[in-house]
């Protein structure tokens, strides 16, 4: 690579990202510079994961690989695992805290609100059971706490 | 008595509004960075020019709350921007503040992760405008 340039760690598949994309882009893209073990996660991620936020009728899929990560519009086919929920579900998902093992913290307000969302159907998730290690870790570089 | 939409009197009554909310108090501890609301201009609403709302807020207080021009307001850590008819659907409990930043009829400017991290703070925020009585220009 050229010196003095930087490849984008998150780059955009529309010329015209929807709002919700270049937000979940800018999350992601925040939190691994920001934070070391949020970047590793970041770089030994490969998956195709789908958010729909039911409530806007909007959603993206993240395509991550090694280190990269492209946000597309909508959802693409495919995919690893498929987030669907309302805005304050995702916005709640954004809020878990890391635990021990870097496990997601179910047992506090945000995390009981998360869980409570998938027992109630708020939240659902397509491919979970096979692909838990990998939604662990897309919290993890989700999460801004 | 119902005061004007962005008006000193309106961001003043805003910030009382904010001051009582236990809520907010709650939800907002350890927030300590400016926000700048910019109310785009509609003439065709009875609201000829655009506005600004400087708010600085700190650790779950609403310190002062200055209304002047956009520029001011750009000048905050955060800045959301959104046309007058946009902000009183806000105010008016029409549009949920986070659904619309996700669609982007609120633009925001800032560091994502505080503000996410702060959802609930900005929710109670928002609840806070809606008790303010308030006379809208277009309704005039």
């Amino acid at each position: 690579m050229p010196s003095g340039k930087k490849a984008r760690l998150v780059t955009y598949a529309s010329k015209e990202p929807s709002a919700f994309a270049e937000m979940l882009g800018g999350l992601i893209e925040a939190n691994v510079q920001a934070n070391p073990k949020k970047r590793q996660d970041f770089d030994a991620l490969t998956a195709r994961v789908g958010i729909w936020v039911t409530d806007i009728d909007e959603g993206v899929t993240l395509v991550f690989e090694s280190g990269r990560l492209a946000v597309y519009n909508g959802l693409e086919p495919r995919r690893t695992i498929t987030i669907r929920a309302d805005a304050d579900t995702v916005m709640s998902l954004s809020n878990l805290k890391i635990g021990l093992f870097g496990l997601p913290i179910y047992y506090d307000q945000v995390g009981r609100g998360v869980a409570l969302g998938l027992l109630q159907g708020k939240l659902k998730i397509d491919g979970l059971l096979p692909n838990i290690a990998t939604l662990n870790r897309v919290t993890r570089i989700f999460s801004v706490q | 008595m119902a005061v004007k939409a962005f008006s000193d009197e309106w961001a003043a009554e805003f910030k009382d509004e904010v001051n009582k909310s236990d809520g907010y108090k709650a939800a907002s501890k350890g927030w300590k960075w400016t926000v700048g609301l910019v109310v785009e201009a509609e003439p065709d609403k009875n609201f000829p020019e655009t506005r600004g709302l400087v708010m600085d807020l700190f650790d779950g207080a609403a310190r002062d709350f200055k209304v002047g021009s956009a520029g001011d307001a750009q000048k905050c850590d955060f800045v959301i921007t959104a046309p007058y008819s946009r902000w009183k659907q806000v105010a008016t409990k029409e549009l949920d503040a986070t659904k619309g930043m996700l669609q982007g009829k609120l633009k925001l400017k800032g560091d994502l992760p505080t503000i996410v991290r702060y959802t609930k703070a900005s929710q109670e925020l928002t609840e806070c405008t809606t008790r303010v009585p308030t006379e809208w220009p277009d309704e005039q």
